[in-house]
């Protein structure tokens, strides 16, 4: 059995297992949520979604609680340098009720899973005032780093952001070229492919002579921006490319017949038609953007990938766990902004077709 | 007006088009004909300039259409393909509105021309117009590639095989909708087909093409009675007397002096309207047939209620627009020597085999006088 939260004398030492009895009542109403949520598997298939959509949303609204409460009766007679690290069994609560939330959601109407989402985001934000999370291990560390926290979240975002930006100023109109000239197509997807399989770390290091050549550093946010610029190009260029390529023969045909010009042709018929597989690229990309975002820390870029290093470096779970949750959601949020924008965007004549 | 002066399309060392010259006078249907790779489509889109012809000359409305930037050619000449082409991200309002919208009309001038293009094609406006193509049948798709080729009011339309993708009977619907709305715009079309009939229903004169060069340019009926060579007359078919009938429309030679009783009043049928007519037709209140009396069945002393045939319009009578043709088939269906014409359920007239037999014996004449086409040159 997986422990539900682990205690530990100071913040590097190895923990001991504590089962979800250590929560109290909390635990006992998470226990039972979980039983609830698994139940709703086998509810009449005109609830189920809602059944599955509430027990997720019951199991992910305890588990902080849950947590809160655990941490707050261990650490009650312990010194003050005790901490209390979530556990693996926690974790996969957490994951366990994501999976059942999400499968619940797609089953209902749109309001629906707004309501639960607002919902679940006010049960968190009550645990962190009322309800003992500010005393786990993750919410000390983060107390002990809030101003460089958020300060990092905002580098990773920048340089996610830039890198993503670049990306898709160059590679939209790259794929554009590619699928005018199958010279400029060959040369530009085999160079984007070959990008793509430099690992992270050797892209970094090999910037740094030609950056240097030309006088510019080869550390800080320049060689990290350059180097999210070329990740980035591979989804959105192939995926423009493929957009683009696809475009119904007759659909240009009876555009060119109708006296469109070239210009004309693009933005009025391939660039609808194409932006649903141009935006799942750039879709890929932001994600793609946002993990590698953590790497180059190493080269002084900043970013989240300094808790994740510095947690590293200190054995400290916690801190690397506060380092690399933010990039999952970050990842999340990107993921369901651009689905969404996807949504506003393509046409509802195509949509669904390609996406 | 068009004008071809020996246009000549080269690909490398075979001539796709070779010299072909031909006038389409303004208002006429000229349909382009000939087997596959014969060149009829490379003539029609060198017209618009989709293809640049290699040497000869294109004049429309009296301007070498070289003289024009290409763009602004197009959007003054209407474009149908077989494929249609419906921009499948917008709505049929907005396909409609393409060329419109590159001319630069305002959305005020937009709207009402986009409503009466529906409703000239049968669709209704306040269903369709914000439908998208994929929610469309291959029929109504088809009509609104051709009410967006129309929608600037251009005075020429380009059709490459347009109805060419759908089933036959919705085919048969889309060449009667065609050939109505034809007599009522009256443009000047170049129509390209493979199939000889719908060239002979909608043709005013027809161009058979073979291996780029033109075999004969003239009226349907020039073409089925004085083939210029063996191509053409193998090339337009066997049966030429029925293809004619498919030339005429049931609307020109039906009978409208015939025989009519209201339904349930049937025992009061005059009997002397027997003597001339075999068949008293039956309408309701509204001059919807319901039926008829078969006055041979009264003849034998059946009384009238018995001898009353009940049918529905929609099977047992054709069309004012459909061809002769086709009404000597539902003829045969029906085993009668007549059939009535309706309109919406409406008792027009009948029309008899005398009466389409009179038509074929002009046929027969003039075939009569084309002298065995096969010891013609080739």
């Amino acid at each position: 059995m997986l422990p539900f939260v682990e205690f530990r004398a100071n913040r590097i030492v190895s923990g001991e297992p504590n089962g979800v009895v250590s929560a109290g009542a909390w635990g006992w109403l998470l226990v039972a949520a979980c039983a609830l949520a698994l139940a709703a598997s086998l509810a009449p298939k005109r609830w189920r979604s809602t059944a599955l959509l509430a027990g997720g949303a019951a199991v992910l609204g305890l588990l902080p609680w849950a947590l809160g409460a655990a941490a707050v009766s261990l650490q009650h007679d312990a010194p003050s340098a005790a901490r209390v690290s979530i556990g693996g069994g926690a974790w996969l609560v957490l994951v366990g009720g994501a999976v059942v939330w999400f499968d619940g959601g797609r089953g209902v109407p749109t309001r629906v899973r707004l309501g639960a989402a607002v919902a679940a985001l006010v049960v968190l934000s009550a645990s962190f005032m009322w309800g003992g999370v500010p005393e786990l291990s993750l919410a000390k560390e983060y107390a002990v780093q809030q101003a460089r926290f958020w300060q990092l979240v905002a580098e990773h975002l920048y340089l996610s952001g830039a890198g993503l930006g670049f990306g898709a100023l160059i590679g939209v109109p790259l794929g554009v070229l590619a699928s005018r000239n199958r010279v400029v197509r060959n040369i530009t997807l085999s160079v984007v492919g070959i990008i793509q399989t430099v690992p992270s770390l050797a892209l970094l290091g090999l910037l740094v002579i030609p950056l240097s050549l030309i006088g510019l550093p080869g550390i800080g946010s320049l060689p990290a921006v350059i180097a999210l610029t070329l990740y980035a190009l591979l989804p959105i260029v192939r995926n423009t490319y493929v957009g683009l390529a696809g475009v119904d023969r007759a659909a240009l045909d009876a555009g060119r017949g109708m006296g469109m010009g070239r210009a004309q042709l693009l933005l009025r018929v391939e660039a609808p038609l194409a932006m649903p597989l141009v935006l799942e690229g750039v879709r890929a990309a932001a994600v793609l953007v946002i993990g590698i975002a953590a790497v180059t820390a190493f080269v002084g870029a900043g970013g989240l990938g300094i808790l994740v290093f510095l947690g590293w470096g200190q054995q400290a779970d916690d801190l690397t766990m506060l380092g690399a949750l933010p990039m999952v959601v970050l990842a999340v949020v990107a993921d369901a902004g651009m689905r969404m924008i996807a949504r506003l965007v393509v046409s509802p004549g195509i949509r669904g077709e390609a996406a | 007006m068009i004008r071809l002066e020996n246009v000549t399309k080269r690909y490398g060392d075979t001539l796709a088009v070779d010299s072909v010259s031909f006038e389409v006078p303004e208002g006429e249907v000229c349909v382009l004909i000939g087997p596959s790779g014969c060149g009829k489509t490379t003539t029609l889109r060198m017209i618009n300039r989709l293809i640049e012809p290699t040497s000869g000359a294109i004049e429309v409305d009296g301007r070498d259409v070289m003289s024009v930037k290409p763009e602004e050619l197009r959007r003054h000449i209407g474009y149908v393909i077989q494929s249609i082409g419906l921009f499948p991200h917008l709505t049929v309002a907005d396909n409609i509105a393409t060329v419109p919208r590159l001319l630069g009309w305002n959305d005020a001038k937009i709207e009402p021309r986009v409503t009466e293009l529906l409703e000239l094609f049968g669709l209704a406006p306040n269903e369709y117009a914000g439908k998208y193509p994929r929610q469309l049948s291959g029929g109504e798709a088809q009509r609104v590639g051709v009410a967006r080729a129309l929608a600037a009011d251009p005075p020429l339309l380009l059709m490459d095989e347009p109805f060419g993708a759908v089933d036959p009977l919705t085919r048969d619907r889309l060449q009667m909708e065609f050939a109505r709305i034809q007599r009522e715009l009256r443009k000047t079309v170049i129509f390209v087909t493979h199939d000889v009939d719908e060239a002979i229903r909608l043709a005013d004169r027809i161009a058979l093409l073979r291996d780029g060069r033109l075999q004969q340019y003239d009226t349907p009926e020039e073409l089925l009675d004085h083939p210029a060579n063996k191509f053409v007359h193998d090339f337009m078919g066997a049966d030429r007397a029925l293809k004619r009938l498919g030339r005429v429309r049931v609307g020109e030679v039906m009978r409208t002096e015939i025989e009519i009783a209201r339904i349930g009043d049937e025992g009061a049928i005059d009997r002397t309207a027997c003597v001339e007519e075999r068949f008293v037709y039956l309408v309701d209140g509204a001059g919807v047939l319901r039926g008829w009396v078969d006055c041979d069945d009264l003849d034998e002393g059946l009384p009238a209620e018995d001898a009353i045939t009940e049918i529905d319009w929609r099977e047992g009578s054709v069309g004012p627009d459909v061809s002769l043709k086709e009404a000597l088939s539902v003829m045969m269906g029906l085993g009668f020597r007549s059939v009535p014409v309706t309109e919406r359920g409406r008792l027009l007239g009948e029309v008899t085999l005398s009466g389409i037999e009179s038509t074929m014996t002009q046929a027969d004449t003039h075939i009569a006088h084309t002298a065995a086409p096969e010891s013609e040159p080739a």
